[in-house]
């Protein structure tokens, strides 16, 4: 049985699978369906959801297009989980296979500099970079990474020990080959499997923190964002509360389908293992 | 000769109702205003400093005023003031000198008497040299003298408009103690956490993120007043949370608009609770447009005015600011109506006519649509700040103007703003104090350091503009002095330093049985010496 279909009969992955896929084409269209700039003002302000066809989910406090907020924050908060994602799983492979395969002196010294960054709260360490360094997408995500590659290094590195010991490594030697070749070549793959089921926590985990830096007025004021239509409908929450749920159900689906995800993958593997 | 004959006029008024008031049976004033009782108020914030004469702002004039008070206390009469520490007052024909007869048998909370020794050291040691707005106010004063106790007259080197000086009387001269800040470093001594002053309550206590709590003071020279018992101000830097403590009864006013205006509307119809607008006439905030001079598109006069029709200010007013606030027309509001004119060019929304004029100044549409691109730093003090800047920036987009949006907390934008000028567009909040010389001219005058928050920092400069802010800063004549600021308003209008969107106060939420509230043009900033609470 392919991976595939084992993966197909676990109901909570085929749910993620679907909730994800609706995003991410909602992420695709939004420049399609609504080519202006979303933070554009449309109508009337604070028009509500169903009352105007032409505007589904109803308008803001300026009145701006809540569904066009929505399509296109999907855009961002997909953009940054992922970036984030892809940007800690690199650094924390590569540092935990060094860490890993070196050993001695390197070995301690990554590991010390992992201890420092897992010290901080991830969400701190993010808050204090944005604000020094200012917000824009490339820096929320450098700043998301930054207190999230630590999880990956730690099992990076605690594959590559059993992994550096194992026979094949020890032939790679004997043949001459250079010690990081053998490292990033055949190490380092063979380590990556566990490391990866670590991607549907960092994702939604950077989903959230995004959300959380624009929710403190710590997002890139110019792209709309879910978590700064939570921040502007919060003021308005007694009398337009759609404004803070509707991008609030937004997050929750995402980190659902994330996570859904994330399970029907581990079963699909278990399963495998388990016919292994 | 500048008269005050009116003032005293309306002075001796209220003093002969008082005398008629001990003759007549007192029972019916003690119904009217009834006496004790504890005021809950919401306060936003715990400033650094809480002394009133070394930081004139209104942030600790809501709690200091009612403990420190001033020579001459703002009014609804047509001469705009009622005495407080001075019972009196006249200036020299020369605008060289301003004669204060002191209030006779006040004491300080210590216990000490008030004297003129007092307002001398206040004035020579704190307004003049430490204060944000004495500095200006008070900058070719020379010398106090005090002839007697209760008599101070105040020299000034250079002729000096007593209209600027009266008019800022109830922002600039809070009187302190003498005997407590002699000999000592003033900015740190203890008495600025502590107050002591005249007032009709006493400073109790500070609770750090709790409250403050002032309690009534049995010795105010006012005999019958303070109303109240004690004022407690609750710290509640949570807007949301101010209006679910008034519905709860946890707090009887909400004061600065604390209460969102979105939430007004809601709030209005609990029972129990009225919206209050009066009582802010004084504390005008403006919403400007400030300008970089420095960057060679926003040089052009022609891109200013651009900028100035695309600006849809009935959607500021309407939208943004809910109908609380009035479009402006030029860099004096218009509820200041001495010197405010209409008689300036005027900019109405006009997407086509700024279309037009960006073209004339030679930056026509670029393939992707765009002009040229601009950042723009909303100033983070208000909702409305921000998001005017939000607005701002999409009516620019109309026109073809790519703006990006920078973020910042308060001590970054300051910073950004008024320190580094790395701005092309910000969108700042001034307050307009009464008379234009205290804190408006600033705003386009050149030759000011860096650094210094709420000036022009955008590298304007305008050798007429100057010429007419410096003559009039030292017109005596009032009348004279008035049309010299009507220039002002026009220049500045034709010229666009800086563009004037709108002009907002703010509103208060109030029990119903709280009395005598907002009966002056800064009540909130007043001493609250006849305020009430209705068992």
């Amino acid at each position: 049985m392919s991976f595939l279909a084992r993966f197909l009969r676990s109901p909570e992955g085929v749910a993620g699978l679907l909730l994800l896929a609706c995003l991410l084409a909602m992420a695709l269209l939004a420049p399609v369906l609504f080519p202006r700039d979303p933070l554009s003002i449309v109508g009337r302000p604070l028009i509500p959801p169903f009352a105007d066809w032409s505007l589904p989910l109803g308008t803001d406090r300026l009145g701006r297009d809540v569904l066009a907020g929505l399509m296109h924050g999907a855009r961002t908060s997909l953009l940054v989980g992922i970036s984030a994602a892809v940007v800690a799983l690199a650094a924390g492979a590569v540092i935990g296979t060094l860490a890993g395969f070196a050993a001695g002196w390197l070995d301690e010294a990554l590991m010390r500099v992992v201890d420092a960054f897992q010290i901080v709260p991830p969400f701190l360490l993010a808050l204090a970079f944005v604000s020094v360094v200012g917000a824009s997408l490339p820096v929320i995500v450098l700043a998301i990474a930054l207190g999230a590659w630590t999880g990956a290094a730690r099992l990076a590195r605690a594959e590559v020990l059993s992994i550096r010991e194992r026979d094949y490594v020890a032939a790679a030697r004997v043949i001459g080959m250079h010690p990081l070749e053998i490292a990033f070549k055949e190490v380092l793959p063979n380590a990556l499997p566990p490391v990866l089921a670590l991607t549907s926590v960092i994702v939604a985990g950077a989903v959230l923190t995004e959300a959380a830096l624009s929710f403190l007025g710590l997002g890139d004021p110019n792209t709309v964002t879910w978590g700064s239509m939570i921040a502007e409908g919060r003021n308005v929450l007694r009398t337009a509360p759609f404004l803070s749920i509707v991008p609030g159900l937004g997050l929750v689906l995402t980190v659902l389908g994330v996570y859904l995800l994330g399970e029907g993958l581990v079963e699909a593997l278990a399963r495998k293992r388990r016919r292994q | 000769m500048f008269s005050f004959s009116d003032f005293h006029r309306a002075f001796l008024a209220p003093a002969a109702l008082l005398m008629g008031l001990a003759v007549l049976p007192a029972e019916t004033v003690a119904q009217e205003t009834p006496s004790g009782g504890r005021l809950v108020v919401a306060a936003d914030s715990e400033p650094r400093s809480l002394n009133p004469a070394i930081v004139a702002s209104n942030g600790v004039f809501f709690i200091a005023s009612k403990v420190i008070e001033p020579l001459a206390e703002a009014s609804y009469d047509e001469d705009g003031l009622e005495p407080r520490l001075a019972t009196s007052w006249e200036a020299a024909d020369d605008g060289r000198s301003i004669t204060f007869k002191l209030r006779e048998g006040v004491t300080w909370h210590d216990g000490k008497p008030f004297t003129s020794a007092d307002v001398a050291f206040s004035a020579l040691q704190v307004w003049k040299p430490l204060q944000n707005l004495g500095r200006t106010v008070f900058a070719n004063l020379e010398d106090v003298e005090t002839p007697d106790d209760h008599t101070a007259v105040f020299k000034f080197s250079a002729p000096t408009p007593p209209q600027m000086i009266l008019k800022a009387l109830p922002a600039v001269t809070s009187v302190l103690p003498r005997h407590v800040y002699e000999g000592t470093d003033i900015a740190a001594n203890p008495a600025n956490a502590q107050l002591i002053g005249t007032g009709p309550f006493k400073f109790a206590e500070h609770r750090p993120g709790e409250y403050y709590r002032l309690v009534r003071n049995d010795d105010y020279w006012n005999e019958g007043q303070p109303k109240l018992d004690e004022i407690i101000y609750r710290i509640l830097p949570d807007r949301a949370a101010a209006a679910s403590a008034l519905e709860a009864d946890e707090i009887q006013l909400a004061a600065f608009s604390q209460v969102p205006l979105v939430d007004l509307e809601r709030i209005s119809q609990v029972p129990g609770l009225t919206v209050v607008t009066k009582g802010y006439e004084d504390l005008t905030y403006q919403l400007v447009v400030e300008i970089n001079h420095r960057n060679e598109i926003l040089a052009d006069p022609k891109v200013r005015q651009a900028i100035a029709h695309a600006i849809d200010r009935k959607f500021v007013v309407d939208t943004i600011f809910l109908g609380y606030a009035q479009a402006a027309t030029g860099p004096v509001p218009k509820n200041a109506t001495e010197f405010y004119t209409p008689d300036v060019p005027a900019y109405g929304f006009d997407v086509a006519k700024a279309n037009a004029l960006l073209d004339e100044a030679g930056y026509a549409r670029k393939e992707d649509g765009t002009r040229f691109s601009l950042r723009l730093l909303p100033a983070p003090f208000f909702t409305e700040t921000r998001q005017f800047g939000d607005y701002l920036r999409q009516a620019l987009a109309e026109v073809g103007i790519d703006v990006q949006v920078v973020n910042n907390d308060t001590p970054a934008h300051l910073k950004a703003v008024y320190t580094d000028h790395d701005f092309d567009l910000a969108v700042g909040s001034p307050v307009f104090r009464d008379d234009p010389a205290i804190s408006t001219t600033i705003l386009v005058k050149s030759g000011i350091p860096e650094g210094v928050p709420f000036s022009n920092q955008g590298g304007y400069a305008d050798a007429e503009l100057d010429a007419l802010i410096d003559k009039a800063a030292s017109t005596v004549n009032a009348e004279e002095r008035i049309a010299l600021y009507k220039d002002f308003q026009r220049l500045v209008a034709e010229d666009l330093p800086l563009i004037n969107v709108a002009e907002w106060t703010f509103t208060s939420v109030a029990r119903d049985n709280i009395l005598n509230i907002a009966n002056n043009p800064r009540w909130v900033v007043s001493n609250w010496a006849d305020t009430a609470i209705q068992p």
